[in-house]
């Protein structure tokens, strides 16, 4: 969908936006693409408050790790400690993942002629409830503000998703040349005709084993790229040692490579350029969805399998137009043993069987989520609507 | 004023929003992955008698009124409100809209002994006993075989006419136990 970026008027034009870093890389991968979204497609002065710099500097090197205030950009990066200072209070605040603001900051808020517009950004989930409470008000007993729930979501009942403006035409653009260029920038040898190029960003996966051992025997080349972190080491465990410098680990139709941790706009291109890609919480499965190739979610594990719910609402949705229902049920399979320990080897042969069919319905589906707007877009939208 | 936690509140309760008390008429509790637990609810404003829905993290805490509360009996609808009585013998009107999510329990000339709440003499909420008893009006025969209680199937209450689900060992006639927090039935109690 073509839109033309909503105006932030004069008045709502400065935002703070709070994130703490709870663990890995998904909430401040969400909030610096939000910060840039608003920067750059909508005019607003951003300035992003994070704790962990050195979390965000993986997803964006330039970011000085030792500094308190530093600008990306026009976007002004605050490291969030403790002992908050005192700072004036921006027009539009947003409250990132229910990560509590400060005292000092809420009291600067109340006492402000206009109080501004809060809002809590939750993370994504595909369950109906959301729409039901998306831009909720949630007023304060005891002071004037009132927090607005802002959900994403793939409806357009829903907030959306984070997506740049031109994420959709940067996609398309990607060609062979290009891909074939940013193989050769990662050092990795160019496609060959027989192989299929997989992805792999994971949490820790005991089904991970079983599924390097399917993809070890063939019948097709796999070639794997691994990301940094609890992919790179599971793999390495399974192989019994570690990437040889710069060069793969191999073994019968398998050949591993490591990665180097990718910023956000290489790390879109390897999901571009990838015929699978395995992706995980929320950042990276929201990219695996505009890169319109066939994907697995490894949803973000919790105690008692409360994520089951939110895994199969989305598989719900995701695969309610993916016909015939066998082909969705072969995806479900897949994505189900993937996540809960399942019989992966059998549930990747009957993925790959359909693999290009599940294509064909991921270009579908991204059209889909558009049709639902963007995340920035909406949010600037309620914002001016207040 | 007392502190009620958002993820506390029962249909009933009036807490302050905006300086205006409310009365929380309906409750959703949704919590999911690693969303934080999230309370949405239907309120009534009893100064503009606004309705709007409202959400708050489960762990919120919001400002309660204490307020006047009586035991009284159902009597009957007169639309469009429901009328209920005390001890004695005093009528009290609430509008049926505000106790929505009670009307599948409510029978003429019930016995369960509720809790009419008053904000300035006014009657605003109705809570009932947490277990009720009713007889069921109609239901499926019995399935064979299956004691566990664990399969469910569709039953009539007498009198409301709500249907809900039951123990599939229940008959017509029989008289079953209810979670009026749930609305699940509980036993069955002859």
């Amino acid at each position: 969908m073509r839109y033309n970026a909503a105006t932030i008027e004069m008045n709502m034009r400065r935002w703070d936006i709070f994130c703490r870093v709870v663990d890995n890389y998904g909430d401040i991968g969400v909030c610096w693409r939000l910060a840039r979204q608003l920067a750059e497609d909508h005019g607003a002065d951003v300035r992003l408050w994070v704790d962990d710099l050195a979390s965000f500097s993986k997803l964006c090197p330039s970011i000085s790790t030792d500094a308190t205030e530093q600008h990306v950009g026009s976007i002004e990066v605050r490291r969030w400690t403790d002992d908050f200072p005192s700072v004036d209070v921006a027009e539009v605040v947003v409250e990132a993942f229910a990560c509590e603001l400060p005292a000092s900051y809420i009291d600067a808020m109340a006492r402000r002629e206009v109080a501004p517009v809060w809002i809590n950004l939750e993370y994504l989930s595909a369950e109906g409830w959301v729409e039901d409470c998306h831009r909720l008000a949630s007023p304060r007993s005891n002071s004037t503000l009132t927090k607005h729930f802002f959900f994403p979501g793939f409806t357009p009942r829903t907030g959306g998703l984070p997506r740049e403006r031109r994420l959709l035409a940067d996609r398309a653009a990607f060609d062979s040349a290009a891909e074939a260029e940013f193989w050769s920038s990662l050092g990795t040898p160019g496609r060959s005709a027989d192989e299929t190029r997989i992805s792999l960003f994971c949490y820790e996966n005991t089904a991970l084993p079983e599924l390097l051992r399917t993809w070890s025997e063939g019948p097709c080349a796999v070639r794997l790229l691994v990301t940094p972190g609890a992919a790179t080491a599971q793999v390495q465990r399974w192989f019994g040692r570690e990437f040889p410098g710069t060069g793969p680990l191999e073994t019968g139709f398998l050949t591993a490579h490591a990665l180097p941790f990718l910023p956000q706009a290489a790390f879109d291109r390897l999901l571009w350029a990838c015929d699978v890609n395995f992706v995980r919480g929320e950042d990276s499965f929201v990219r695996a969805q505009w890169a319109q190739r066939p994907f697995v979610w490894q949803i973000y594990p919790q105690a008692e399998n409360v994520h089951l719910a939110k895994l199969d609402a989305f598989l719900d949705r995701y695969l309610a137009e993916l016909k015939p229902p066998s082909m969705a049920e072969a995806v479900r399979r897949c994505w189900q043993a993937w996540n809960f320990d399942g019989d992966i080897g059998a549930g990747w042969l009957d993925f790959a069987e359909n693999r290009q069919s599940v294509e064909r319905h991921g270009k579908v589906w991204a059209s889909q989520l558009d049709q639902a707007g963007n995340l920035a877009n909406n949010l600037v939208c309620f914002v001016s609507g207040k | 004023m007392s502190v009620k936690i958002a993820g506390d509140l029962v249909v009933g309760n009036v807490i302050i929003v905006e300086g205006h008390p409310v009365v929380v008429m309906k409750k959703e509790y949704n919590k999911s992955g690693r969303n934080a637990a999230v309370i949405k609810v239907k309120a009534k404003n009893l100064m503009t008698n606004r309705i709007s829905e409202l959400i708050w993290k489960a762990d919120e805490k919001l400002e309660g009124v204490i307020l006047e509360k009586k035991p009284c009996t159902y009597s009957y609808y007169a639309p469009p409100s429901h009328v209920f009585v005390d001890a004695e013998f005093n009528q009290y009107e609430i509008d049926a809209e505000v106790i929505a999510d009670l009307e599948k329990f409510l029978a003429p000339d019930m016995t369960d002994v509720c809790e009419v709440t008053f904000y300035e003499g006014t009657p605003i909420a109705v809570v009932l006993p947490r277990s009720i008893i009713r007889e069921v009006e109609y239901t499926e025969p019995a399935a064979r075989g299956d004691t566990s209680g664990k399969i469910t199937k569709a039953a009539v209450l007498k009198d409301t006419k709500h249907e809900m689900q039951v123990s599939a060992f229940v008959e017509i006639g029989d008289k079953i136990e209810i979670d009026t927090e749930t609305g699940e039935f509980k036993r069955r109690v002859t």
